[in-house]
């Protein structure tokens, strides 16, 4: 039996192996937290480049449905008493669903109008959970949101937590990337690159533009539910159309379309204001030049089409094609 | 009562539909999603805001203002968006929402995220015709508009300027082959859109007597945008009618359904507008192109 390991899974088994024997090794507990957010913001870019990187579907509401997963989960469970687990999956079938509905409503929407209803969709979210006082208490937030638990055993420590949450980004970029392997993730790219030349391959537009939001919109929703149970509390002031364009601006850094450079650019935007305090400060600033200076040089990211990371890939694959001499000429 | 709503949706629709025509400009010709427009033409209105607080005469406060939102534009179009021109729709829109963030973060560190009074040193007295209020600052706002949008619409149809405009809006390649200077025309359409912004942008802190770091973005790109699309993509009739319907509707939403409420009313309208008339009131008369 031969079982052949390609170099980028070599890579990502060492990656994973490496998380799951960091805690044992480092031991504050601020710096494991910045892990665990990064962890959990990894899967909302991921599920960003599915829907922008992949589907070329531009789309600046994200926050709206983090913010409708993670106010589903946190009335289930605070004001109705659901268990965590229920309450979780709860939240991500109905972000799914409202992403479908959204979806269906966009359908037919080209580039703009698709941006604008979801900006749109992202500021009625806002002032939604801001004014239904009786639901989502307005400026107060929900607290005391229990923490995730599966029979009885709380992650409610920041270690604890860091393996919940390694899992749970491993399982989503996973499915992520099966999806994007597959059928499926095959018509989003057609889609993407050109979706009259798609119409005409037999791809039905309508239909692949609904299911790629509706997936979409389940791991951010997800995602979303997670994080008010990590911090046991829901802000509706975390859920802005600020909020949205920084998250996306997490998978333009890595690249529109890599998967592994969606966890570079979160990681990148999730540690640099921690680095230094007064960075808050000029955050934006940075995140402008940033945006612009990549447009301008690498505009499909760090780690996707002729970035920076397949520029070394490939002087390295001409390095070693010279060296084992007659190798295929291209 | 619904005539004096009547009358406030007219007067911020004006307003609006200054800041659209310059939005509209943009869009129209490159199809480009400026979201950087309302962030530089509020640097251009805090420049006037600072300039007018030394005491200058305001209306030279006002040009210095234009003439920034100007210049700023230029460069920027040279820098951030002339490299990106033919990459698709999404790169050169990521590259102007970096610009807004720039922008809005020179604002946050010269003047802070607080409200200004910026009234121009205003006094406006109010005349009453039956009931309805009429304050002379609306009735100005509304004619210093006019004046504007007839120029530009001026500009537009009769010069040769506003032709080779026209030109490069329905195709670059053609335009240049004819002798249109490309580059030139348009980076004086960001710069007029620019000093439009500004100029609108002064107009709407007057009427509210203030100044804060949000009228760029909420209350400028994004009413624009929606003014724009509500009339139709590059059409300078639909700009000014549809940002006069958006302000009639914000007027009247605030007055009768709930002032809480308006963004997110305002929002859902727009975004049943979009669902049944994707093309906007009125469409520019060129086909898709494939």
């Amino acid at each position: 039996m031969n079982i052949d390991i390609k170099k980028g899974n070599k890579i990502s088994i060492l990656v994973v192996i490496f998380a799951i024997f960091l805690p044992l090794v480092v031991k504050n507990e601020y710096f494991i937290r910045v892990i665990n957010v990064f962890f959990l913001y990894s899967v909302v870019a991921l599920s960003i480049n599915l829907i922008v990187g992949i589907c070329g579907l531009l789309d600046m509401g994200r926050a709206a449905f983090m913010g409708l997963g993670a106010y589903c989960s946190a009335i289930l469970s605070v004001k109705l008493g659901v268990p965590f687990v229920l309450s979780f999956i709860i939240a991500g079938i109905f972000t799914g669903l409202v992403g479908a509905i959204l979806g269906f409503l966009c359908r037919k929407s080209t580039f703009d109008y698709l941006t604008l209803v979801t900006i749109g969709f992202n500021v009625i979210c806002q002032v939604v959970f801001l004014n239904w006082i009786s639901l989502t208490n307005g400026t107060m937030g929900i607290r005391k949101i229990p923490s995730p638990n599966f029979g009885g055993f709380y992650f409610d420590t920041n270690i604890s937590f860091y393996y919940f949450a390694l899992a749970f980004l491993l399982l989503c970029y996973v499915i992520i990337k099966r999806i994007c392997k597959s059928k499926l993730g095959r018509a989003f790219e057609a889609i993407r690159d050109d979706p009259i030349a798609a119409e005409y391959a037999g791809i039905n537009v309508e239909f692949y533009k609904i299911i790629n939001f509706s997936i979409g919109s389940l791991f951010t929703g997800l995602t979303g539910a997670l994080f008010v149970h990590y911090t046991q509390y829901a802000s509706p002031y975390n859920y802005t159309l600020d909020e949205s364009i920084y998250q996306l601006q997490m998978a333009i850094l890595g690249g529109l379309g890599s998967l592994p450079g969606s966890l570079l650019g979160t990681f990148i935007l999730v540690a640099l204001p921690e680095i230094s305090r007064s960075f808050y400060e000029y955050r934006l600033l940075f995140v402008g030049i940033l945006m612009v200076v990549m447009m301008l040089y690498y505009p499909n990211g760090l780690l996707g089409k002729s970035g920076v990371g397949e520029k070394i890939f490939s002087l390295r694959e001409k390095f070693e094609g010279h060296q084992k001499a007659g190798g295929k000429c291209e | 009562m619904f005539l004096q709503h009547l009358v406030n949706g007219l007067s911020i629709g004006s307003v609006y539909a200054l800041i659209a025509i310059g939005y509209n400009m943009v869009y129209g010709i490159l199809e480009l999603l400026n979201f950087a427009h309302g962030d530089v033409y509020a640097v251009g209105c805090f420049v006037s805001f600072a300039l007018f607080a030394t005491g200058i005469n305001p209306i030279l406060a006002i040009l210095a203002g234009a003439v920034s939102g100007y210049i700023i534009n230029i460069i920027v179009e040279k820098y951030a968006y002339r490299p990106v021109r033919f990459s698709g729709r999404v790169t050169p829109t990521i590259s102007a929402v970096g610009i807004a963030y720039i922008m809005r973060n020179v604002i946050l560190k010269i003047w802070g995220p607080e409200t200004y009074s910026f009234g121009l040193g205003f006094r406006g007295t109010q005349i009453e015709i039956g009931g309805l209020v009429i304050g002379t600052l609306q009735i100005y706002i509304f004619v210093i508009a006019v004046i504007l949008m007839i120029s530009i619409t001026f500009l537009m149809k009769k010069t040769k300027v506003g032709q080779g405009i026209i030109a490069i809006s329905q195709s670059i390649p053609t335009a240049a082959l004819l002798g249109v200077p490309v580059n030139r025309t348009i980076s004086l359409v960001y710069g007029l859109g620019g000093a439009l912004g500004v100029l609108g942008g002064i107009l709407f802190c007057t009427y509210y007597d203030s100044i804060f770091v949000g009228i760029g973005f909420a209350l400028g790109t994004m009413k624009a945008w929606m003014s724009c699309i509500v009339g139709g993509v590059g059409s300078m009739k639909g700009a000014i009618i549809g940002a006069m319907i958006l302000g009639l509707s914000e007027s009247l939403v605030a007055g009768y359904l709930s002032t809480t409420y308006k963004d997110a009313v305002i929002w859902l309208i727009l975004i049943v507008f979009i669902l049944i008339k994707p093309q906007g009131l009125f469409p520019a008369q060129i086909a898709e192109k494939i």
